[in-house]
């Protein structure tokens, strides 16, 4: 049992980890705690969902989606936060509010507020021992959690626009200064953050068969306590947070019981974890 | 009759917008948890007159100390944790106090709690009672706000929004004023708190969810943060939005998220903030048709360390 | 400068009222005998509870359009006045006020849940109009006075139902209980808890999820453990679905007991697709009946809106049906129609005989069982026990 409590806990920090990466990438390089990154993960889902419907073709769909949010994305920065850049940062955190709101209903108004199904046969089924079972979705979300991660290491580590990303979260004015393209960076900062929250979007309402409206609810907030606990911005935080939080939510369902809805125990750890580390658990940005 | 709920209705959120404009207007410090507080004064008057059968009317200052005295424990937290962190511990005080009323047997758990409405004088208090009621709370609070605005409390927390290094270098005991703020703040929540729980008659946690937070805090944001006429007029606005917009109900949210977006977008000062167009253009007017009706037309001078 | 604030606070006040009166003309209640008859009618159309509510406001319109094409209430017509409210008490509030002040209903169906429902409970009851609560199960709703009733089954009357159907018909000895942490999940399990262990059944585990949950796993990894023979899920069709398909998956073999929560089409049958097979509810729906009412129902609503019916869909249309063949025989005034309810007798609806209200608004009828096989509801039995099915009347 403690085989199988350890990788649904496992699975589940891997999808907080992908719901998270793209605010915390946002968060990283214009320090705005971004609540509608949740709204790209419901387009996300939306647009995966009807785009399969009509080809079905899964990959083809997925990449379609993520391609698409990731735009989307790349239109907000450059239409919303960029113009809001030296405000206070309760500017743009309000604004965000105000559009995963707008983005929430619009999607209700189009779609319907019913559950969507989104049923994906993948080509291999789940495994299953006496003990332990593991189905076919966790193994692509943990996959595509761990190649996701490993194209943001290489795009950050070997790549010139990473090293003009991270000398904009160092800094944004004086890496202006220094003669890097600040648009060209935020940009793609926020499509690939879009993109993350669209991917993990698209893998939640496969792994669940269901798309709604009100889908982005709990990961907006989680995904706020995860890029908090993470360090503000860090990636290899925002993961081990995420996983640390999917370990404590599974463990405690499974051998405690149940005291505290899943969010609330998420906002207790955070809260203990930022009184005795007020700067998370990471301090250091990538 | 109709009006009248519209109109308590808005007057709590009066009250609420107002109370957390000393935290997150005055003192500069982001609360997006302030329906905790709300929730805690409604709870905790609700429990003194619904469970241990004491009097409507001393619940209502002892809803804004239990409220306070939460309060002066975020009011720490806020000196360890600051901005952003702060901003999310807060989310995370709204959930885990939602939580705790909703898994709390004492406080009715998931069927809520119902209150009796208070009497007065052997009759039970109506909707034109607490209509009063709620006016009389805002003249009190405005008049609680006007007075911290033009004092050294006023002064001492603008500073501490405009830069705290500064104001602690300048001496300004920022801790002290930190915590006064957090719990004038949370304080006049829990007392409005209580107006609710006998107002409604019926509190459910839900009531006091994130979203309830969100709106409080879009009020003073779209009304113009820091100002008293701010938090009045958001609270207006965003509490007429569902019932002007009821024809178009299935568009009020659209609304709502449209509005929030524009208005940060192009006049995040809000409406009748200090740098706001509209205020701009308003100010002078109000000044000449004050003077005409004979009031003292002075400039203002009060202490938000900006002019 | 403290006058000049005061002045500009005067101004907002004045504003404020002037906004607050002058938002629309006051309308009499209604006593003339010409004009259509109108029914009040709240659901959350948006907000989290948005896909109960537009199933109930369909049903709503369904119910209103069929009792204006069989003539109306004695030829005068029915007008649907609806609002949402957003699952917000507040709201839910202001609307009863208008809907008792304002548009001068004579009779109120609540298509919401528990809180905005209850907290707008005493408005109705104060106003002397009738309101009949479609399906939220709060146990105070109908304790807040004679002009309240209830069309759906009280808690303890369908989880006792529950705990027949689990020990007499399946014949579970060791059971798990898995409850949404909300009055509905806590009433059942509370009923069902009583009767399965009167019938000699054990409770081994009780665990409870909150709505909005997605993740089972881990809960039922420590089910699974215990093996029990029956898992009783008195939860809502979002969440159960999850239940089912992520017990499936973990290979789970015991059986599955849920309730009218789960009775959902689209949300229960279209999202657990092949994992809900062989899954039991009770619920008040017979989808096999052959009275041509129910099927009529179905047909209709399918046809109007492109998916079948739900529980509260059934639940809210029967509500306005009774209340329309109240008014044909008994008179359109909210005091003739609150007396007519309390005199229902054997009334044919949608779900099953209604055989009454008891003293405290509670209905009287079988439960339905049914069983999912090819992504329908079918008929798996009924349960008529009178000390079962009689509400408790305090």
């Amino acid at each position: 049992m403690i085989m199988q409590q350890v990788l649904n806990g496992l699975v589940i920090g891997g999808v907080y980890a992908l719901t998270a990466m793209g605010a915390a990438m946002v968060y990283g390089i214009l320090r705005i705690l971004d609540l509608a990154s949740a709204g790209a993960y419901a387009i996300g889902a939306y647009a995966g969902l009807f785009l399969y419907l009509a080809t079905d073709n899964i990959v083809l769909s997925f990449t379609g989606a993520i391609l698409l949010t990731g735009f989307f994305g790349t239109a907000v920065q450059k239409l919303l936060y960029i113009p809001m850049l030296n405000r206070p940062p309760i500017v743009p955190l309000i604004a965000s509010i105000g559009l995963f709101i707008f983005i929430q209903d619009l999607l209700r108004l189009i779609a319907g507020p019913r559950i969507r199904v989104f049923n994906v046969q993948l080509p291999f089924s789940a495994w299953r021992t006496e003990n332990l079972t593991v189905n076919p979705t966790w193994i692509l979300i943990i996959l595509l959690a761990a190649a996701f991660l490993a194209l943001l290491w290489y795009i950050l580590t070997r790549t010139r626009i990473g090293l003009a990303w991270r000398a904009t979260a160092q800094d944004l004015e004086i890496a202006k200064a220094m003669g890097v393209n600040i648009n060209k960076v935020v940009a793609l900062n926020f499509f690939l953050g879009y993109s993350f929250a669209a991917a993990a979007g698209i893998m939640v309402g496969m792994l669940y068969s269901s798309v709604f409206p009100t889908m982005g609810d709990v990961p907006a907030y989680k995904m706020l306590a995860l890029i908090v606990l993470g360090g503000l911005g860090s990636p290899v935080g925002t993961v081990i947070a995420a996983l640390l939080i999917g370990l404590i939510e599974t463990l405690v369902a499974g051998y405690i019981g149940f005291f505290l809805p899943r969010d609330a125990i998420a906002f207790v750890a955070l809260i203990i974890i930022l009184l005795i580390k007020p700067e998370g658990l990471i301090s250091k940005k990538a | 009759m109709y009006e009248l709920v519209v109109g308590i209705n808005i007057g709590i959120f009066i009250l609420l917008a107002l109370s957390l404009n000393v935290i997150t207007g005055y003192a500069g410090q982001p609360s997006m948890g302030h329906a905790a507080f709300f929730g805690i004064g409604a709870y905790t008057a609700a429990v003194m007159t619904a469970k241990l059968g004491l009097s409507f009317w001393l619940s209502l200052p002892v809803a804004g100390i239990a409220a306070g005295v939460v309060g002066v424990l975020l009011g720490l937290v806020s000196l360890r944790v600051r901005d952003d962190f702060l901003a999310v511990t807060t989310i995370g005080v709204n959930f885990v106090a939602v939580a705790i009323f909703h898994y709390t047997p004492y406080l009715g758990s998931s069927y809520g709690l119902e209150v009796n409405k208070p009497v007065l004088f052997g009759t039970e208090l109506g909707n034109p009672e607490f209509f009063a009621l709620i006016v009389v709370l805002i003249i009190l609070v405005c008049l609680l706000c006007v007075k911290i605005q033009n004092s050294w409390l006023g002064l001492a927390l603008s500073g501490i929004r405009n830069n705290e290094e500064a104001a602690a270098s300048l001496g300004i005991d920022v801790s002290r004023f930190k915590i006064i703020a957090f719990t004038i703040g949370t304080a006049i929540a829990g007392s409005t708190g209580a107006v609710y729980a006998h107002y409604m008659g019926f509190i459910y946690s839900s009531d006091f969810a994130f979203i309830t937070s969100i709106s409080i805090l879009s009020m003073i944001v779209i009304g113009g943060m820091g100002t008293i006429r701010g938090a009045i007029t958001g609270a207006i606005i965003l509490g007429l939005m569902p019932e002007i917009f009821r024809f178009i109900s299935d568009y009020r949210m659209l609304l709502y998220g449209g509005l929030l977006v524009f208005m940060m977008r192009f006049q995040p000062e809000g409406l009748l903030g200090e740098n706001s167009f509209v205020w701009r253009k308003l100010s002078p007017c109000l000044n000449k048709a004050a003077a005409m009706m004979g009031l003292s037309s002075q400039r203002r001078i009060s202490g938000d360390g900006k002019h | 400068m403290t006058q000049k604030r005061m002045f500009t606070l005067l101004a907002l006040f004045v504003t404020m009222a002037l906004l607050v009166t002058g938002c629309g003309g006051t309308q009499s209640a209604q006593s003339d005998n010409k004009g259509p008859v109108k029914i009040g009618f709240f659901a959350p159309v948006t907000g989290p509870a948005a896909a109960d509510g537009e199933s109930v406001l369909n049903a709503a319109k369904l119910a209103v359009e069929t009792i204006n094409n069989d003539g109306g209430i004695n030829g005068r017509k029915v007008e649907l006045v609806n609002y949402d409210d957003a699952l917000d008490s507040k709201q839910a509030v202001s609307i009863a006020q208008k809907l008792t002040t304002k548009d001068g209903v004579v009779a109120v169906v609540s298509g919401s849940y528990s809180g905005t429902t209850r907290a707008s409970a005493k408005i109705y009851q104060d106003a002397k109009i009738p309101m009949i609560s479609a399906y939220a199960l709060h146990p105070d709703i109908t304790k807040t006075g004679n002009y309240m009733f209830r069309q759906s089954f009280v808690g303890p009357v369908q989880g006792k139902a529950g705990a027949k159907v689990a020990v007499d018909m399946l014949n579970a000895k060791k059971i798990s209980i898995l409850q949404v942490d909300i009055d509905f999940g806590k009433t059942l399990a509370a009923g069902f808890t009583e009767k399965a262990q009167q019938l000699g059944a054990e409770i081994i585990s009780v665990d409870s999820f909150s709505t909005g949950e997605k993740e089972f796993t881990p809960v039922l990894t420590k089910i699974k453990q215990l093996n029990p023979d029956l898992i009783y899920i008195p939860g809502y069709a979002a969440e159960c679905s999850q239940i089912v398909r992520q017990a499936k998956e973990l290979g789970i073999t015991a059986k599955i007991l849920g309730t009218e929560g789960a009775d959902s089409t689209v949300q229960f049958l279209g999202v657990a697709k092949d994992a809900a097979n062989g899954v039991i509810i009770t619920t008040n729906m017979n989808r096999d009946s052959d009275r041509k009412l129910v099927q009529d129902f179905i047909k209709d609503y399918n046809q109007k809106y492109g998916y079948k019916p739900d529980m509260v869909a059934a639940s809210t249309y029967d509500a306005f049906m009774v209340l329309a063949n109240v008014m044909k025989t008994k008179g359109t005034e909210p005091d003739t129609i609150r007396q007519g309810l309390t005199e229902v007798k054997d009334y044919e609806a949608v779900t099953g005989l209604i055989k009454g209200y008891n003293q405290l608004g509670e209905v009287k009828k079988s439960v339905q069982v049914q069983i999912v096989k090819d992504a329908e509801f079918h008929y798996f039995g009924e349960i008529s026990d009178d000390d079962i099915i009689t509400p408790p009347s305090e």
